[in-house]
């Protein structure tokens, strides 16, 4: 595996990551607003 | 949450993982530039735009505050600062890697790095002004009037500074020179990015805004 691809996987876990983290945070907050 | 809803958030996650496809393999890389350094533009503007943007909702959300006083105007505000600051913050990051890449070192004090960096103090002033006002009407008015002015630097450090001296930094999107332009590969990945970060701005704008939503009628419950 090149370099630039290892930077594009480890980026692209980040954004799964922090994708999952907001969704999450947002469901909770509809939980809370009900 | 509504069907639609839930398909533009999942939208924002397709859409940026081929953002981050196209921007590392799909494009080549630029000319005129160290290594695979200008890849790191894709997410560096985008993210200097959504700063901007969110100092100036901040701006508009106390202007509306000061005119109707409505608590949800003074949030708004300071969802949006948050928000601005947290973006600026990356831009910074990612231009310190830039330059590391191009020039050798993280940081030079190139007019770009000082003035962002003077541009974070002063919305990082804006929290602390906001934690040391105990009275929510008083911290509200004083808040509001302090982001207005804080907002009228904005177009002055991130556009006039800089333009003024001399800098290191490029100029690849708005300069008038047609070769040193970036070509139509590159511009739609910027384009596509930046409209994936706006979108990921407005998301945590609205989570934000509800948050504070709820704790104010917590507030109002207990009082």
């Amino acid at each position: 595996m090149s370099d630039l691809m290892g930077i594009m996987v480890v980026t692209m876990i980040i954004w799964i990551g922090l994708f999952a983290y907001v969704y999450r945070l947002d469901r909770k907050v509809g939980r809370l607003e009900d | 949450m509504s069907r639609l809803g839930t398909f533009l958030k999942l939208g924002i996650l397709v859409w940026m993982l081929v953002v981050i496809w196209a921007a590392f393999l799909w494009v080549p890389s630029a000319e005129g530039f160290k290594g695979e350094s200008s890849r790191i533009v894709f997410f560096h503007v985008p993210t200097a735009w959504v700063a901007t943007l969110a100092f100036l909702v901040s701006c508009v959300a106390s202007i509306m505050y000061l005119w109707r006083r409505e608590p949800r105007d003074d949030h708004r505000a300071a969802v949006s600062a948050g928000l601005g600051l947290l973006f600026a913050v990356l831009a910074t990051v990612t231009g310190a890697i830039f330059a590391k890449i191009m020039w050798g070192a993280y940081w030079n004090w190139d007019p770009r790095q000082t003035s962002i960096t003077i541009l974070l103090l002063i919305y990082a002033a804006y929290f602390a002004l906001r934690g040391a006002v105990p009275d929510e009407e008083k911290r509200a008015s004083l808040a509001a009037v302090y982001s207005i002015l804080a907002f009228v630097t904005v177009p002055f450090l991130m556009f006039v500074v800089p333009r003024i001296y001399f800098s290191l930094h490029p100029d690849v999107v708005t300069n008038a020179d047609p070769d040193n332009r970036l070509d139509s590969a590159h511009a739609i990945v910027l384009l596509a990015s930046s409209l994936g970060f706006t979108w990921l701005y407005i998301w945590l704008y609205t989570i934000g805004s509800r948050i504070n939503g709820i704790r104010h009628r917590r507030r109002q419950e207990v009082l």
